[in-house]
């Protein structure tokens, strides 16, 4: 299946701003299971755009604009190849336990079996892996397969119902959220097993016949967690469904502050609208490369205002306190 | 010796090595010449020396600040004017030692942030990299200058009963005092000429060019002329006057996170007469502060970009970042077996003695012995977050165990050690005080160690704690050539 993704971002500051700097995390990985064809990215104001890998394979992107400016607009646009999914099994051998712990041992997956910003046992992460009875038990693949289930059951999607920062701990006293914080928990309580659990940033394409609870043509979040014999598997709490086809992935990360879409910051007193628009749209055959990207006139458009920030102490506060480093 | 003279009836010998006396009637022959001039001063003239080098350094702005307190908190750093001596041998060995250590670290760090061998092997748990605050997996795979991650050190050293060097920390990411150091050895020069014509001490006045030297054999390439600057947190610090004093000496800016910007990647500073570009950066911030898009976000002393702008080789860091993972208290545990890894060789100066907390055996016997070892906090420095036993009230331990059953990777336990002690002036008469020294270490297209370091000096009577926010002073060190 090949889709051609417009994820669009767009910021608008109320005051003009200067020295704005940037991270883009929405190149589309190449590796197992799906190759990034074709990657464009626009920037205006116009500016140098730099890029790098990460030492996860993500392809990062950067640049920086030292003029006023009052907006900035992001466009970038790819052509993905997805591999049809080989679906995993319901269960493992009786062994996987073992099994797993001896890789763990022999390999370098530490970084995704430690607690992480987001991705933490709190005590209230800890009542919930009771309450689930997500433990040791069986085998740890159909552990999975049932707390997809239980943590579907268990939250309700609601967009907009948290913060992108918000701690899963906010997620959990309201039993409601949305992509990240189903991702968050789920990876916390996959963890706390001591199954190397990571996040998954990317876009989820919904067909017309597809339910999903998540909301159609925006970025979305996942889990991959690591099984012996298949590797990084894929789950999607948020829909109850197993990553496959319709999955196509941007950045791998410890959690969400690993792989923000974008992450920047500005001089100047001003604050900022973010509109986020994205299409995927899907074809059997690769689209002519020479041809331009569908424009459609129907984008979803999310509108989301940046929210008031809570009181901070005052910045000579903070700086007086960062300087206070020694060593 | 010792009860002939007036100057030393205070001066009483305990387990502790001394510096000066071997037993109650031998001195070190190292220190006959310096009893003897100090004793043959009329009355009141010792004073009247020491009030000459507090005015200088009070008149050169040789402060420090003290955290944690509301009231004025910027002091002078206590001197004591009895110069500590280290005789020529015991020098070899110590360089021997921090030579091998210094290289063996930086070869860890070059392992742990690419294939990460060591861990492969098994000799360093990878457990104890990864969990560590200072671990910085934005460095992995990253190419740093010539390799050298850690360009400044200064190591602790202390001196057991026996008279052992041995290593009681590294300070592998911003270490500080090298400029008490070098103040210390001109005001000593001042007020003691003669004495100090009559021991052949080993300079180290050239230390701010092996620095400059240092930092310019690390430029990115194709910048033979590189702009060098010192960054500094800001005046709040409590090493503000040294990186100021850094800077002038080398006869480059100081600048703080404000006074530059990163353009395609490439680092500028602001001037009165536009942007100038920046090659090396002797930073004295901290990872966590420095670029708020890749490290903490919060951060407003950093630069936006600056790792970008390391990233791709158009400007160096010293020290680079994720230092700080290789003087993590646990991991020290570690460097013994790190050097005889990475180098095939014993280590010269050994380790003390370490008790790692996520161990079940080891933290069931530091609970219960509390009240005898010392306990600190891996990632701390400067005496802060660290129990000392034997000082102790049944609250603080109470405390510790608290805090230590919630998060034991947080702590490492050591026995109390007994430093040496060396004679200082206290009043008119000589007292003996536990001294550590830190000597600072280059790395830069080779190792380079002034003979020296700064001495510092627990003041109060007993006193076990050295740093100079807990009440600690400092003295002259002088390495002699024979």
């Amino acid at each position: 299946m090949y889709y051609s993704i417009r994820h669009l971002t767009k910021f608008l500051y109320g005051s003009a701003v200067s020295e704005s700097m940037m991270e883009t995390r929405m190149h589309p990985r190449s590796d197992t299971t799906q190759r990034c064809l074709t990657f464009h990215l626009s920037v205006s104001p116009r500016c140098r755009v730099f890029g790098y890998r990460d030492h996860l394979g993500n392809h990062v992107h950067h640049f920086d604009i030292p003029g006023e400016h009052q907006q900035l607009v992001i466009v970038a646009e790819s052509l993905v190849e997805v591999q049809p999914a080989l679906l995993p099994p319901a269960f493992l051998a009786p062994d996987a336990w073992k099994e797993l712990d001896a890789m763990i041992e022999q390999g370098d997956y530490w970084e995704m079996l430690l607690p992480s910003e987001f991705a933490a046992p709190t005590d209230e992460l800890m009542k919930l892996a009771k309450e689930l009875d997500v433990r040791r038990k069986d085998d740890p693949l159909m552990v999975l397969h049932e707390l997809n289930h239980k943590l579907y059951e268990y939250f309700d999607y609601v967009p907009k119902s948290t913060r992108v920062d918000s701690p899963i701990d906010e997620a959990i006293a309201r039993r409601q959220g949305v992509c990240q914080d189903f991702a968050h928990v789920m990876i916390a309580l996959v963890r706390q097993m001591g199954i190397p659990c990571r996040y998954v940033s990317g876009y989820l394409h919904h067909g017309r016949e597809d339910h999903d609870r998540s909301s159609s043509d925006a970025t979305h979040a996942w889990v991959e967690a690591l099984m012996p014999h298949l590797g990084w598997v894929g789950f999607d709490p948020t829909n109850m469904l197993m990553a496959a086809e319709r999955h196509i992935r941007t950045a791998i990360g410890r959690d969400y502050a690993d792989v923000p879409p974008t992450k920047g910051i500005f001089r100047g007193d001003a604050g900022s609208e973010l509109t986020v628009a994205v299409r995927v749209t899907p074809s059997e055959e690769p689209p002519a490369l020479d041809q331009e990207m569908p424009v459609p006139e129907d984008w979803s458009i999310l509108v989301e205002k940046a929210q008031q920030p809570p009181p901070a102490p005052t910045a000579q506060q903070i700086a007086f306190a960062q300087m206070q480093q020694q060593q | 010796m010792k009860t002939q003279t007036p100057a030393l009836k205070n001066y009483t010998l305990d387990h502790a090595y001394d510096e000066m006396f071997v037993d109650e009637s031998r001195l070190h022959s190292h220190y006959e010449p310096l009893l003897e001039h100090f004793t043959s001063l009329p009355p009141g003239e010792l004073k009247r020396r020491k009030q000459t080098a507090d005015m200088s350094f009070l008149n050169q702005g040789i402060t420090f600040t003290v955290y944690g307190r509301d009231e004025g908190t910027e002091r002078i750093f206590p001197y004591d004017l009895l110069p500590r001596i280290i005789t020529s041998n015991e020098w070899d060995k110590i360089e021997r030692g921090l030579t091998q250590r210094i290289t063996a670290l930086n070869l860890f760090l070059r392992d742990i942030y690419h294939e990460g061998r060591i861990l492969d092997d098994g000799v360093v748990p990878r457990e104890v990299v990864y969990s560590c605050k200072q671990f910085r997996r934005q460095m992995r795979g990253l190419q740093v200058p010539r390799n050298v991650y850690i360009t400044v050190v200064g190591t602790d050293l202390i001196r057991l009963e026996n008279g052992e060097f041995v290593v009681l920390e590294d300070n592998l990411r911003v270490p500080s005092g090298v400029s008490y150091m070098l103040t210390n050895r001109r005001v000593m020069k001042r007020l003691f000429p003669q004495l100090f014509q009559r021991y052949a001490v080993r300079p180290i006045e050239h230390y701010t060019q092996a620095l400059l030297g240092t930092l310019r054999a690390l430029a990115p390439e194709g910048r033979p002329e590189p702009n060098i600057v010192v960054l500094t947190p800001g005046v709040f610090n409590s090493a503000y006057f040294e990186h100021a004093y850094l800077a002038r000496q080398m006869g480059i800016e100081l600048v703080e996170g404000r006074d530059l910007l990163v353009h395609d990647n490439v680092v500028y500073m602001r001037t009165t007469t536009g942007l100038r570009r920046v090659d090396v950066i002797y930073r004295r911030v901290d990872d966590d502060f420095i670029d708020p898009i890749s490290f903490r976000p919060d951060s407003m002393l950093g630069v936006p970009g600056l790792f970008n702008a390391y990233r791709a080789g158009n400007v160096t860091l010293s020290n680079a970042f994720g230092t700080g993972v290789a003087d993590d208290k646990a991991l020290y545990a570690y460097v013994p077996q790190i050097i005889k890894y990475s180098l095939g060789e014993d280590a010269v100066l050994n380790n003390v003695e370490t008790f790692l907390l996520t161990n079940p055996t080891h933290r069931q016997h530091v609970l219960q012995n509390l009240d005898k070892l010392v306990v600190k906090a891996v990632g701390e420095s400067g005496g802060y977050g660290m129990l000392i036993g034997p000082h102790s009230t049944k609250e603080q331990r109470e405390e510790f165990a608290r805090r230590i059953e919630a998060d034991p990777r947080n702590y490492i336990a050591q026995p109390t050690i007994t430093f040496s002690r060396a004679p200082c002036m206290v009043d008119d008469l000589l007292e003996p005080r536990h001294v550590d020294l830190r000597p600072y270490i280059l790395f830069g297209d080779k190792v380079t160690i002034v003979p020296g370091g700064l001495t510092r000096v627990a003041l109060k009577k007993g006193s076990l704690v050295v740093n100079s926010s807990q009440g600690g002073g400092s003295k002259d060190t002088w390495v002699l050539s024979q």
